[in-house]
Protein backbone atom coordinates (compact mmCIF):
# COMPACT_ATOMS: atom_id res chain seq x y z
CA UNK A 1 0.00 0.00 0.00
CA UNK A 2 1.55 3.28 -0.69
CA UNK A 3 0.26 5.86 2.06
CA UNK A 4 0.57 9.98 0.47
CA UNK A 5 3.66 11.48 2.36
CA UNK A 6 2.00 13.83 4.78
CA UNK A 7 3.41 16.45 6.57
CA UNK A 8 2.05 18.63 9.43
CA UNK A 9 3.01 21.98 10.01
CA UNK A 10 2.01 23.58 13.20
CA UNK A 11 1.92 27.25 13.02
CA UNK A 12 0.34 29.39 9.86
CA UNK A 13 2.29 32.48 10.71
CA UNK A 14 5.06 33.75 8.01
CA UNK A 15 7.13 31.05 8.52
CA UNK A 16 4.54 28.11 8.65
CA UNK A 17 2.79 29.75 5.43
CA UNK A 18 5.74 29.48 3.52
CA UNK A 19 7.02 26.63 4.25
CA UNK A 20 3.37 25.42 3.35
CA UNK A 21 3.06 27.14 0.26
CA UNK A 22 6.24 26.15 -1.53
CA UNK A 23 5.38 22.40 -0.26
CA UNK A 24 1.50 22.44 -1.85
CA UNK A 25 3.12 23.95 -5.20
CA UNK A 26 5.44 20.65 -5.16
CA UNK A 27 1.77 18.58 -5.24
CA UNK A 28 2.89 17.14 -1.05
CA UNK A 29 0.25 16.83 1.18
CA UNK A 30 0.12 19.45 4.12
CA UNK A 31 -2.06 20.33 6.71
CA UNK A 32 -1.63 23.40 8.37
CA UNK A 33 -3.11 23.64 12.71
CA UNK A 34 -3.58 27.15 13.97
CA UNK A 35 -4.44 28.15 17.39
CA UNK A 36 -5.89 31.27 16.34
CA UNK A 37 -8.97 31.81 14.42
CA UNK A 38 -7.29 33.38 11.57
CA UNK A 39 -4.58 32.52 9.40
CA UNK A 40 -0.81 34.62 9.24
CA UNK A 41 -0.04 34.74 13.07
CA UNK A 42 0.79 37.30 15.16
CA UNK A 43 2.27 39.74 12.53
CA UNK A 44 -0.49 39.62 10.26
CA UNK A 45 -3.57 39.67 12.94
CA UNK A 46 -6.57 39.41 10.17
CA UNK A 47 -6.60 41.64 7.53
CA UNK A 48 -8.66 44.79 8.76
CA UNK A 49 -5.62 47.02 7.10
CA UNK A 50 -5.62 45.15 3.84
CA UNK A 51 -8.65 46.60 2.65
CA UNK A 52 -9.41 50.77 1.88
CA UNK A 53 -10.70 52.32 5.06
CA UNK A 54 -10.25 49.66 6.83
CA UNK A 55 -7.96 51.43 9.91
CA UNK A 56 -5.06 52.55 9.63
CA UNK A 57 -1.82 50.48 10.71
CA UNK A 58 1.84 50.28 9.41
CA UNK A 59 2.26 48.31 6.39
CA UNK A 60 5.77 46.72 5.21
CA UNK A 61 7.55 44.28 2.63
CA UNK A 62 7.14 41.75 5.39
CA UNK A 63 3.20 41.94 5.93
CA UNK A 64 2.38 42.32 2.73
CA UNK A 65 3.60 39.80 1.32
CA UNK A 66 2.81 37.50 4.20
CA UNK A 67 -1.23 38.72 3.15
CA UNK A 68 -0.40 37.33 -0.64
CA UNK A 69 1.16 33.82 1.19
CA UNK A 70 -2.84 34.27 3.26
CA UNK A 71 -4.40 34.33 0.11
CA UNK A 72 -2.49 31.60 -2.08
CA UNK A 73 -3.29 29.47 0.60
CA UNK A 74 -6.65 30.40 1.23
CA UNK A 75 -7.16 29.21 -2.71
CA UNK A 76 -4.91 25.79 -2.21
CA UNK A 77 -5.67 22.61 -1.79
CA UNK A 78 -3.81 22.70 1.73
CA UNK A 79 -6.09 22.17 4.60
CA UNK A 80 -5.64 24.64 7.77
CA UNK A 81 -7.44 24.06 10.96
CA UNK A 82 -7.89 27.10 12.51
CA UNK A 83 -8.65 27.02 16.38
CA UNK A 84 -6.89 23.71 16.57
CA UNK A 85 -4.11 22.96 19.86
CA UNK A 86 -1.47 20.78 19.48
CA UNK A 87 -1.38 19.29 22.27
CA UNK A 88 1.19 16.66 21.88
CA UNK A 89 4.15 14.85 19.21
CA UNK A 90 4.61 11.29 20.55
CA UNK A 91 7.01 9.06 18.59
CA UNK A 92 6.88 8.09 15.00
CA UNK A 93 5.17 11.56 14.38
CA UNK A 94 2.20 10.84 15.71
CA UNK A 95 0.19 14.27 16.93
CA UNK A 96 -2.67 15.34 19.48
CA UNK A 97 -4.66 17.99 18.38
CA UNK A 98 -7.67 19.68 19.77
CA UNK A 99 -10.60 20.85 17.05
CA UNK A 100 -12.49 23.79 17.80
CA UNK A 101 -15.59 21.51 18.04
CA UNK A 102 -14.36 20.37 21.52
CA UNK A 103 -12.64 16.82 19.75
CA UNK A 104 -9.24 15.43 20.02
CA UNK A 105 -7.82 13.24 17.72
CA UNK A 106 -4.28 11.59 17.00
CA UNK A 107 -2.99 12.08 13.21
CA UNK A 108 0.13 10.75 12.01
CA UNK A 109 2.90 12.31 10.00
CA UNK A 110 5.78 11.99 8.46
CA UNK A 111 7.44 14.91 8.26
CA UNK A 112 6.39 17.68 11.36
CA UNK A 113 7.51 21.46 10.56
CA UNK A 114 7.09 23.37 13.85
CA UNK A 115 6.34 27.27 13.35
CA UNK A 116 5.24 28.00 16.57
CA UNK A 117 6.32 32.07 17.03
CA UNK A 118 7.05 33.58 20.08
CA UNK A 119 5.56 35.33 22.69
CA UNK A 120 6.00 38.85 24.44
CA UNK A 121 8.76 38.72 27.28
CA UNK A 122 7.34 40.74 30.68
CA UNK A 123 9.12 41.79 34.27
CA UNK A 124 6.54 41.30 36.71
CA UNK A 125 5.77 44.65 39.16
CA UNK A 126 3.08 45.33 42.08
CA UNK A 127 -0.42 44.95 40.10
CA UNK A 128 0.46 43.89 37.04
CA UNK A 129 -2.29 41.29 37.46
CA UNK A 130 -4.76 43.99 37.68
CA UNK A 131 -7.55 44.40 34.43
CA UNK A 132 -6.15 47.39 32.23
CA UNK A 133 -2.66 46.48 32.58
CA UNK A 134 -1.78 44.65 29.28
CA UNK A 135 1.08 43.78 26.83
CA UNK A 136 1.58 45.71 24.04
CA UNK A 137 1.00 43.50 21.38
CA UNK A 138 -2.28 42.61 23.31
CA UNK A 139 -3.45 46.42 22.57
CA UNK A 140 -2.02 46.09 18.94
CA UNK A 141 -4.26 43.04 18.61
CA UNK A 142 -7.75 44.78 20.07
CA UNK A 143 -7.16 47.32 17.37
CA UNK A 144 -6.17 45.20 14.56
CA UNK A 145 -8.17 41.87 14.71
CA UNK A 146 -11.17 43.79 16.67
CA UNK A 147 -10.86 47.63 15.71
CA UNK A 148 -11.30 48.52 19.46
CA UNK A 149 -8.99 50.69 20.99
CA UNK A 150 -7.18 49.48 24.49
CA UNK A 151 -8.49 52.70 26.25
CA UNK A 152 -9.62 55.85 26.48
CA UNK A 153 -6.09 56.73 27.19
CA UNK A 154 -3.24 54.67 27.33
CA UNK A 155 0.30 54.80 29.28
CA UNK A 156 2.87 52.91 27.54
CA UNK A 157 6.07 51.02 29.41
CA UNK A 158 8.66 48.64 29.35
CA UNK A 159 11.74 48.30 26.78
CA UNK A 160 10.03 46.81 23.93
CA UNK A 161 10.52 48.11 20.15
CA UNK A 162 6.42 47.62 20.01
CA UNK A 163 6.36 50.57 22.17
CA UNK A 164 6.59 53.09 19.63
CA UNK A 165 5.06 50.76 17.23
CA UNK A 166 2.04 50.89 19.40
CA UNK A 167 1.83 54.56 20.47
CA UNK A 168 1.99 55.59 16.64
CA UNK A 169 -0.81 52.62 15.70
CA UNK A 170 -3.06 54.00 18.84
CA UNK A 171 -2.61 57.84 17.50
CA UNK A 172 -3.20 56.98 13.65
CA UNK A 173 -6.46 55.37 14.92
CA UNK A 174 -7.54 58.61 16.48
CA UNK A 175 -7.07 57.01 20.36
CA UNK A 176 -5.25 59.08 23.54
CA UNK A 177 -1.27 57.84 24.33
CA UNK A 178 -0.86 59.10 27.84
CA UNK A 179 2.66 59.18 27.74
CA UNK A 180 5.45 56.78 26.55
CA UNK A 181 7.89 55.47 29.21
CA UNK A 182 11.19 53.73 28.67
CA UNK A 183 12.67 51.76 30.82
CA UNK A 184 15.85 51.85 29.45
CA UNK A 185 17.95 54.88 28.22
CA UNK A 186 18.80 55.36 24.45
CA UNK A 187 22.49 55.93 25.21
CA UNK A 188 22.59 52.89 27.20
CA UNK A 189 20.68 51.07 24.73
CA UNK A 190 23.72 52.12 21.83
CA UNK A 191 26.32 51.23 24.21
CA UNK A 192 25.20 48.10 24.50
CA UNK A 193 24.45 47.45 21.06
CA UNK A 194 26.98 47.57 18.41
CA UNK A 195 25.27 48.87 15.75
CA UNK A 196 25.08 47.31 12.34
CA UNK A 197 23.73 48.57 8.75
CA UNK A 198 21.29 45.76 8.60
CA UNK A 199 19.41 47.91 11.97
CA UNK A 200 19.36 51.28 10.29
CA UNK A 201 16.33 51.20 8.41
CA UNK A 202 14.64 50.53 11.67
CA UNK A 203 16.34 53.01 13.50
CA UNK A 204 14.82 55.54 10.59
CA UNK A 205 11.53 53.86 11.28
CA UNK A 206 11.84 54.51 15.22
CA UNK A 207 12.65 57.95 14.24
CA UNK A 208 9.75 58.27 11.84
CA UNK A 209 7.73 56.66 15.13
CA UNK A 210 8.90 59.36 17.19
CA UNK A 211 8.14 62.15 15.18
CA UNK A 212 4.35 61.33 15.21
CA UNK A 213 4.70 61.40 18.93
CA UNK A 214 6.04 64.29 19.24
CA UNK A 215 3.72 66.45 17.19
CA UNK A 216 0.78 64.83 19.26
CA UNK A 217 2.36 66.15 22.13
CA UNK A 218 3.03 62.80 23.81
CA UNK A 219 5.44 62.43 26.11
CA UNK A 220 8.84 60.23 26.23
CA UNK A 221 10.36 59.71 29.06
CA UNK A 222 13.33 57.90 29.73
CA UNK A 223 15.05 55.44 32.15
CA UNK A 224 11.65 55.27 34.34
CA UNK A 225 10.25 51.83 35.67
CA UNK A 226 6.70 51.22 36.48
CA UNK A 227 7.07 50.11 40.11
CA UNK A 228 2.93 49.59 40.66
CA UNK A 229 -0.48 49.09 38.91
CA UNK A 230 -3.11 50.45 41.67
CA UNK A 231 -7.07 49.89 41.46
CA UNK A 232 -9.75 47.95 43.48
CA UNK A 233 -10.80 45.79 40.54
CA UNK A 234 -9.40 47.39 37.41
CA UNK A 235 -6.39 49.69 36.36
CA UNK A 236 -6.29 53.71 37.73
CA UNK A 237 -3.36 54.79 38.23
CA UNK A 238 0.02 54.02 37.78
CA UNK A 239 3.69 54.53 39.57
CA UNK A 240 6.83 54.77 38.06
CA UNK A 241 10.25 56.15 39.05
CA UNK A 242 13.72 55.96 38.12
CA UNK A 243 14.82 52.65 40.85
CA UNK A 244 18.39 52.63 41.11
CA UNK A 245 20.15 48.98 41.58
CA UNK A 246 18.57 47.57 44.46
CA UNK A 247 15.09 48.37 43.04
CA UNK A 248 14.72 51.48 45.61
CA UNK A 249 13.14 54.34 43.91
CA UNK A 250 15.37 57.31 43.64
CA UNK A 251 14.22 59.94 46.07
CA UNK A 252 12.21 62.48 44.16
CA UNK A 253 11.58 60.64 40.85
CA UNK A 254 8.33 59.19 41.61
CA UNK A 255 5.03 60.07 39.42
CA UNK A 256 1.70 58.60 39.21
CA UNK A 257 -0.14 58.61 36.10
CA UNK A 258 -4.06 58.30 36.64
CA UNK A 259 -5.04 55.88 34.17
CA UNK A 260 -7.34 53.19 32.58
CA UNK A 261 -5.11 51.45 30.41
CA UNK A 262 -1.30 49.86 30.63
CA UNK A 263 0.59 48.33 28.08
CA UNK A 264 4.15 46.99 28.53
CA UNK A 265 6.42 45.03 27.17
CA UNK A 266 9.90 43.56 27.17
CA UNK A 267 10.83 42.22 24.28
CA UNK A 268 9.98 38.46 23.06
CA UNK A 269 10.83 34.72 23.87
CA UNK A 270 10.29 31.58 21.71
CA UNK A 271 7.44 29.74 21.79
CA UNK A 272 9.32 26.31 22.43
CA UNK A 273 6.98 24.12 24.72
CA UNK A 274 5.77 22.26 21.75
CA UNK A 275 9.09 21.28 19.94
CA UNK A 276 10.57 20.43 23.75
CA UNK A 277 8.06 18.24 24.33
CA UNK A 278 8.75 16.51 21.02
CA UNK A 279 11.91 16.05 22.35
CA UNK A 280 14.00 18.70 19.95
CA UNK A 281 17.19 19.73 21.76
CA UNK A 282 16.68 23.71 23.06
CA UNK A 283 19.69 25.80 23.94
CA UNK A 284 19.83 29.37 25.79
CA UNK A 285 21.29 32.42 23.90
CA UNK A 286 20.08 36.28 24.57
CA UNK A 287 20.79 36.89 21.45
CA UNK A 288 18.28 34.42 20.28
CA UNK A 289 15.72 35.60 22.65
CA UNK A 290 16.25 33.30 25.19
CA UNK A 291 15.40 29.71 24.94
CA UNK A 292 15.45 28.67 21.55
CA UNK A 293 15.22 25.22 19.72
CA UNK A 294 18.44 24.28 17.78
CA UNK A 295 18.17 23.72 14.07
CA UNK A 296 20.66 23.10 11.50
CA UNK A 297 21.61 25.45 8.56
CA UNK A 298 18.66 23.42 6.75
CA UNK A 299 16.06 24.06 9.82
CA UNK A 300 16.02 20.27 10.90
CA UNK A 301 16.49 19.52 15.05
CA UNK A 302 17.65 17.01 16.67
CA UNK A 303 14.72 14.71 16.16
CA UNK A 304 14.54 13.09 12.76
CA UNK A 305 11.75 14.64 10.11
CA UNK A 306 10.96 17.38 12.66
CA UNK A 307 11.81 21.06 11.53
CA UNK A 308 11.38 24.82 13.58
CA UNK A 309 11.11 27.46 11.34
CA UNK A 310 10.58 30.81 12.11
CA UNK A 311 10.83 32.54 16.06
CA UNK A 312 10.93 29.23 17.80
CA UNK A 313 14.79 28.28 16.38
CA UNK A 314 15.92 32.81 17.58
CA UNK A 315 13.84 35.81 17.39
CA UNK A 316 14.58 38.04 14.58
CA UNK A 317 11.67 38.82 12.98
CA UNK A 318 9.10 38.49 10.09
CA UNK A 319 11.99 38.47 7.39
CA UNK A 320 13.40 35.86 8.73
CA UNK A 321 10.82 33.50 9.10
CA UNK A 322 9.48 34.02 5.45
CA UNK A 323 13.33 32.56 4.72
CA UNK A 324 13.07 29.60 7.83
CA UNK A 325 9.89 28.28 5.93
CA UNK A 326 11.34 27.77 2.49
CA UNK A 327 14.76 26.27 3.73
CA UNK A 328 12.79 23.83 5.93
CA UNK A 329 10.94 23.46 2.60
CA UNK A 330 13.60 22.76 0.01
CA UNK A 331 15.14 20.31 2.25
CA UNK A 332 12.07 18.43 2.59
CA UNK A 333 11.36 18.65 -1.29
CA UNK A 334 14.84 18.10 -1.99
CA UNK A 335 14.77 14.31 1.11
CA UNK A 336 11.65 13.66 -1.01
CA UNK A 337 13.34 13.31 -4.17
CA UNK A 338 11.12 15.72 -5.60
CA UNK A 339 13.78 18.06 -6.24
CA UNK A 340 17.21 17.30 -7.08
CA UNK A 341 20.08 18.19 -4.31
CA UNK A 342 21.75 20.34 -6.65
CA UNK A 343 18.93 22.27 -7.18
CA UNK A 344 18.05 22.24 -3.77
CA UNK A 345 21.39 23.68 -2.59
CA UNK A 346 20.90 26.10 -5.42
CA UNK A 347 17.56 27.39 -3.64
CA UNK A 348 18.92 27.42 0.05
CA UNK A 349 22.17 29.11 -0.24
CA UNK A 350 21.09 32.68 -0.82
CA UNK A 351 18.13 32.22 1.34
CA UNK A 352 20.90 31.39 4.28
CA UNK A 353 22.86 34.16 3.46
CA UNK A 354 19.78 36.29 3.78
CA UNK A 355 18.91 34.42 7.27
CA UNK A 356 22.76 35.30 8.45
CA UNK A 357 21.81 39.11 7.92
CA UNK A 358 18.29 38.71 9.74
CA UNK A 359 19.80 36.78 12.64
CA UNK A 360 22.79 39.98 13.10
CA UNK A 361 19.15 42.20 12.94
CA UNK A 362 17.34 39.27 15.70
CA UNK A 363 20.83 40.03 17.72
CA UNK A 364 20.38 43.91 17.64
CA UNK A 365 16.84 43.47 18.39
CA UNK A 366 17.00 40.82 21.20
CA UNK A 367 20.42 42.99 23.40
CA UNK A 368 17.88 46.38 22.72
CA UNK A 369 15.26 44.50 25.23
CA UNK A 370 17.57 42.77 27.54
CA UNK A 371 17.65 44.33 31.10
CA UNK A 372 20.02 44.22 33.55
CA UNK A 373 20.24 41.13 36.03
CA UNK A 374 19.65 42.97 39.19
CA UNK A 375 15.86 43.98 37.56
CA UNK A 376 15.11 40.77 38.75
CA UNK A 377 16.54 40.25 41.76
CA UNK A 378 15.33 43.51 43.28
CA UNK A 379 11.36 42.31 42.55
CA UNK A 380 9.72 42.64 45.73
CA UNK A 381 8.48 39.81 47.83
CA UNK A 382 4.87 40.49 47.74
CA UNK A 383 5.09 41.02 43.69
CA UNK A 384 3.12 37.77 42.17
CA UNK A 385 5.73 36.26 39.31
CA UNK A 386 3.28 33.38 38.53
CA UNK A 387 -0.29 34.80 37.58
CA UNK A 388 -1.92 31.20 37.03
CA UNK A 389 -1.00 30.26 40.62
CA UNK A 390 -0.22 32.88 42.24
CA UNK A 391 3.40 32.62 43.28
CA UNK A 392 5.14 35.67 44.75
CA UNK A 393 8.66 36.99 44.53
CA UNK A 394 8.74 35.89 48.36
CA UNK A 395 7.41 32.04 48.09
CA UNK A 396 10.62 31.95 45.25
CA UNK A 397 13.02 33.52 47.34
CA UNK A 398 12.46 31.33 50.42
CA UNK A 399 13.07 28.39 48.41
CA UNK A 400 16.55 30.16 46.57
CA UNK A 401 17.04 30.42 50.49
CA UNK A 402 16.50 26.84 51.32
CA UNK A 403 19.27 25.99 48.50
CA UNK A 404 17.25 24.76 45.63
CA UNK A 405 18.27 27.15 42.50
CA UNK A 406 17.27 25.08 39.37
CA UNK A 407 13.83 25.75 37.31
CA UNK A 408 12.23 22.40 37.87
CA UNK A 409 12.94 21.75 41.64
CA UNK A 410 11.70 25.47 42.33
CA UNK A 411 9.36 24.69 39.95
CA UNK A 412 7.96 21.67 41.97
CA UNK A 413 8.89 23.40 45.31
CA UNK A 414 6.65 26.45 44.59
CA UNK A 415 4.12 25.95 41.93
CA UNK A 416 5.21 28.12 39.91
CA UNK A 417 5.17 27.50 36.37
CA UNK A 418 2.57 24.79 36.88
CA UNK A 419 -0.58 26.25 36.22
CA UNK A 420 -3.07 26.87 33.21
CA UNK A 421 -0.68 28.65 31.12
CA UNK A 422 2.22 26.29 31.32
CA UNK A 423 4.89 28.71 32.69
CA UNK A 424 4.60 30.36 29.22
CA UNK A 425 4.56 33.66 31.51
CA UNK A 426 6.26 32.98 34.06
CA UNK A 427 9.12 30.65 32.92
CA UNK A 428 11.07 32.73 30.98
CA UNK A 429 11.01 35.20 33.91
CA UNK A 430 12.00 32.69 37.01
CA UNK A 431 14.94 31.66 34.48
CA UNK A 432 16.24 35.15 34.63
CA UNK A 433 15.23 35.72 38.55
CA UNK A 434 17.24 32.22 39.59
CA UNK A 435 20.30 33.42 37.14
CA UNK A 436 20.31 36.84 39.05
CA UNK A 437 19.82 36.25 42.44
CA UNK A 438 22.45 32.69 42.28
CA UNK A 439 24.26 34.40 39.79
CA UNK A 440 24.35 31.17 37.55
CA UNK A 441 23.90 31.74 33.97
CA UNK A 442 20.48 30.17 32.58
CA UNK A 443 22.22 26.76 31.24
CA UNK A 444 22.95 26.19 34.49
CA UNK A 445 19.64 26.11 35.62
CA UNK A 446 18.00 24.38 33.14
CA UNK A 447 14.44 24.86 31.59
CA UNK A 448 11.03 23.70 33.14
CA UNK A 449 10.73 20.49 31.31
CA UNK A 450 7.22 20.24 28.85
CA UNK A 451 5.43 17.64 29.03
CA UNK A 452 2.13 16.73 27.39
CA UNK A 453 -0.74 18.34 26.69
CA UNK A 454 1.09 21.36 26.32
CA UNK A 455 -1.98 23.37 26.34
CA UNK A 456 -4.90 23.53 28.50
CA UNK A 457 -7.51 20.65 27.00
CA UNK A 458 -10.98 19.53 28.84
CA UNK A 459 -11.38 16.20 30.23
CA UNK A 460 -14.12 16.61 28.37
CA UNK A 461 -12.11 16.64 25.04
CA UNK A 462 -10.14 14.28 25.86
CA UNK A 463 -12.37 11.90 26.55
CA UNK A 464 -14.11 12.43 23.24
CA UNK A 465 -11.15 11.37 21.23
CA UNK A 466 -11.94 10.78 18.37
CA UNK A 467 -9.76 7.45 17.23
CA UNK A 468 -10.21 7.21 13.73
CA UNK A 469 -6.59 8.62 12.79
CA UNK A 470 -7.27 9.84 9.23
CA UNK A 471 -9.99 12.49 10.01
CA UNK A 472 -9.48 15.19 11.52
CA UNK A 473 -13.06 16.27 13.83
CA UNK A 474 -15.39 16.70 11.16
CA UNK A 475 -13.46 19.05 8.76
CA UNK A 476 -12.78 16.10 6.53
CA UNK A 477 -10.13 13.92 5.53
CA UNK A 478 -6.70 14.54 5.78
CA UNK A 479 -5.70 12.96 2.74
CA UNK B 1 -17.21 54.09 28.91
CA UNK B 2 -16.72 56.10 25.90
CA UNK B 3 -16.94 54.21 22.74
CA UNK B 4 -13.54 52.11 22.18
CA UNK B 5 -14.61 51.29 18.79
CA UNK B 6 -12.21 52.67 16.05
CA UNK B 7 -14.28 55.21 14.19
CA UNK B 8 -12.62 54.33 10.11
CA UNK B 9 -13.05 50.84 10.56
CA UNK B 10 -15.79 49.22 8.46
CA UNK B 11 -17.68 46.59 10.68
CA UNK B 12 -19.35 43.32 9.94
CA UNK B 13 -22.90 42.67 10.89
CA UNK B 14 -24.40 44.00 14.14
CA UNK B 15 -24.81 41.20 16.32
CA UNK B 16 -25.91 41.26 20.42
CA UNK B 17 -24.62 38.98 22.71
CA UNK B 18 -25.46 38.86 26.88
CA UNK B 19 -23.06 39.11 29.65
CA UNK B 20 -24.35 37.99 32.78
CA UNK B 21 -27.85 38.36 31.28
CA UNK B 22 -27.32 42.07 30.05
CA UNK B 23 -27.71 42.76 26.25
CA UNK B 24 -25.07 44.12 24.52
CA UNK B 25 -23.97 45.40 20.90
CA UNK B 26 -21.11 43.87 18.83
CA UNK B 27 -20.45 42.81 15.11
CA UNK B 28 -19.23 40.07 13.28
CA UNK B 29 -15.23 39.62 13.48
CA UNK B 30 -14.55 40.96 16.78
CA UNK B 31 -12.87 38.50 19.23
CA UNK B 32 -15.15 38.17 21.98
CA UNK B 33 -12.26 39.98 24.71
CA UNK B 34 -12.29 42.97 23.16
CA UNK B 35 -16.18 43.30 22.63
CA UNK B 36 -16.21 43.04 26.31
CA UNK B 37 -14.14 45.66 26.35
CA UNK B 38 -15.91 47.96 24.74
CA UNK B 39 -19.21 46.67 26.21
CA UNK B 40 -17.06 48.67 29.42
CA UNK B 41 -15.94 44.73 30.94
CA UNK B 42 -12.22 45.02 31.94
CA UNK B 43 -12.62 42.43 34.87
CA UNK B 44 -13.10 39.08 33.53
CA UNK B 45 -13.04 36.95 36.51
CA UNK B 46 -11.56 36.48 39.93
CA UNK B 47 -8.61 33.81 40.75
CA UNK B 48 -9.52 30.69 42.47
CA UNK B 49 -6.79 31.54 45.42
CA UNK B 50 -6.46 34.66 46.10
CA UNK B 51 -9.88 36.15 44.50
CA UNK B 52 -7.39 38.69 42.68
CA UNK B 53 -9.08 40.26 39.37
CA UNK B 54 -8.04 39.48 36.23
CA UNK B 55 -8.67 40.26 32.50
CA UNK B 56 -6.78 40.80 28.93
CA UNK B 57 -3.44 40.24 29.16
CA UNK B 58 -1.55 38.67 26.78
CA UNK B 59 -4.26 39.22 23.78
CA UNK B 60 -2.84 35.73 22.32
CA UNK B 61 -4.35 32.75 23.47
CA UNK B 62 -1.09 32.71 25.83
CA UNK B 63 -1.47 33.32 29.47
CA UNK B 64 -5.03 32.10 30.60
CA UNK B 65 -5.93 35.52 32.08
CA UNK B 66 -9.45 35.92 30.35
CA UNK B 67 -10.96 32.97 30.93
CA UNK B 68 -14.65 33.05 30.66
CA UNK B 69 -18.12 30.71 30.45
CA UNK B 70 -19.37 31.11 27.09
CA UNK B 71 -22.95 29.40 26.64
CA UNK B 72 -22.27 27.46 29.87
CA UNK B 73 -19.12 26.05 28.97
CA UNK B 74 -16.58 27.29 31.86
CA UNK B 75 -12.58 28.46 31.42
CA UNK B 76 -12.86 29.38 27.41
CA UNK B 77 -10.12 31.68 26.37
CA UNK B 78 -12.07 34.83 25.16
CA UNK B 79 -9.27 36.41 23.25
CA UNK B 80 -9.38 33.34 21.35
CA UNK B 81 -12.87 33.06 20.66
CA UNK B 82 -14.89 35.50 17.84
CA UNK B 83 -18.33 36.69 19.39
CA UNK B 84 -21.41 35.24 18.12
CA UNK B 85 -24.90 36.59 18.07
CA UNK B 86 -27.07 35.33 20.87
CA UNK B 87 -23.51 34.25 23.02
CA UNK B 88 -23.89 34.31 26.25
CA UNK B 89 -21.30 34.89 28.72
CA UNK B 90 -20.89 34.40 32.23
CA UNK B 91 -17.90 36.63 34.35
CA UNK B 92 -17.22 36.65 37.85
CA UNK B 93 -18.63 40.16 39.59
Amino acid sequence: MNKPYRIVIVGSGLAGMAAADLLSRYGLHVLVADDNAHTGGQLLRKALYTEKGQGRFKTDWVKRHGFKLAERLKQSSIQILNGTQVLGIYPEHSILLETPDGRTSEHRADAIILATGAREKQIPFKGWSLPGVMATGAAQILMKSSGILPGRKTLIGGNSPLMLVLAAEILANRGHVQAVLDQSTIAGKLKSVAAQPSVIPKIIEAVAFFARLVAARVPYKQGLSIVEARGSNQLEEVVVARLDNTGSIIQGTGQIFPTDTLAVGYGFVPNIELSQQAGCAVSYDVDKGGWYVEVSNTMTTSVNNIYAVGEVNGIAGGGKSLVDGQIAAWDLLCKQGIVDLKTCKKQIQPLIRQRNRQLRYGRFLNRFCQLPPHSFASIPDGVTVCRCEEITMGDIRKQLSNGLATMNSIKRATRCGMGNCQARTCGPILSEIISALAEKPPTAIGCTSARAPVKAVSIDSLARMNSDNSDVGNTGNLV
Amino acid sequence: MADLRIASIARGKKISFSVNGKFYDAYEGEFLHAALLAAGYRMLRKTAKKNQPRGIFCGMGVCNDCLVTINGVSNQRACMTLVEDQMEIQLDE
